[in-house]
């Protein structure tokens, strides 16, 4: 069985798909018996859907630049 | 090509404002992860400039073989890789401390391989909930400038931007294996940071 060190090294990789079969199953079996890795796994699985979540810094050129490429385009175009 | 791909491009080939408004509101953050990793922060802004320009010039030939992003993105590469590039082989070895460190060794136990101290149970569980803590945004914000251009590049094209692992190879010309070590010890400093917030209530 792994042990929860080895569960965390392996845990980008399991959560991005990336493990072999039985790699997979070597920690979902470990995830079954162990709490604290279950929510290390689920709290990493947070962490993830935060980084999603978390507001654009604004960008305050964005209407001139559509406007400038937008201008570029019709020049280009016959 | 997506459908949703199709008609922008007949609005951008028509030279229409609010579509190239759209682009830039889309795709200008993932232009700029892609940029960062390769040229590093001084030469962004001028690299995505590059690359707008390469885009409005070549959208007429476009023919939707891959999705308008990678496209956008391939365009930013190529145009970042044709100018100043960071030194790949000292930043791919980078691993820069990070303000709350990391999961590291010290966690376990080194006998038996379990946890000396457990995770901790952060106190919320939507991103909308740890979100609401303007002092956990900067937090992250901290984070995410502590860790190398690439770490952080990878991270975001992968996190943000929902890139499979082998385009960011594809895109950033660096190995599987490489991408899979960067993203692991980018999340594990900030699940740190996280933990740490959550823990402490302070940055």
């Amino acid at each position: 069985m792994l042990t929860c060190k080895e569960q965390v090294a392996r845990s980008s990789d399991y959560l991005d798909g990336q493990l072999s079969f039985r790699e997979k199953l070597m920690v979902r079996h470990h995830l079954l018996f162990c709490p604290n890795c279950r929510r290390f796994i689920r709290q990493m699985r947070l962490m993830q859907a935060t980084l999603r979540a978390m507001p654009e810094r604004p960008s305050d050129d964005v209407d001139e630049l559509a406007a400038r490429l937008a201008a570029q385009r019709r020049d280009d175009s016959p | 090509m997506a459908a949703d791909d199709t008609q922008l491009l007949a609005r951008l080939l028509a030279g229409e404002q609010k579509a190239f408004k759209e682009l830039v509101t889309t795709y200008q953050s993932a232009m700029r992860a892609v940029a960062y990793a390769i040229v590093g922060q001084r030469h962004v802004e001028e690299v995505v400039q590059d690359a707008w320009l390469s885009v409005v010039r070549h959208i007429g030939s476009f023919e939707g073989r891959s999705s308008l992003k990678t496209w956008l993105l391939t365009i930013t590469a190529n145009s970042a890789k044709g100018r100043y590039r960071l030194n790949r082989r000292e930043v791919l070895l980078d691993d820069l401390p990070s303000p709350h460190g990391t999961i590291d060794d010290d966690r376990f136990s080194p006998g038996d391989g379990h946890w000396l101290v457990a995770p901790f149970a952060w106190h919320q569980d939507t991103p909308e909930a740890l979100l609401t803590e303007s002092e956990l945004r900067e937090c992250l914000e901290h984070t995410l400038l502590s860790l190398s251009e690439l770490q952080s590049s990878v991270l975001l094209l992968r996190e943000r931007q929902g890139l499979e692992l082998e385009e960011i190879c594809n895109l950033l010309e660096i190995s599987l294996s490489n991408v899979r070590v960067l993203l692991h010890r980018a999340r594990l400093k900030v699940f740190a940071t996280v933990e740490h917030f959550e823990e402490t209530g302070e940055c």
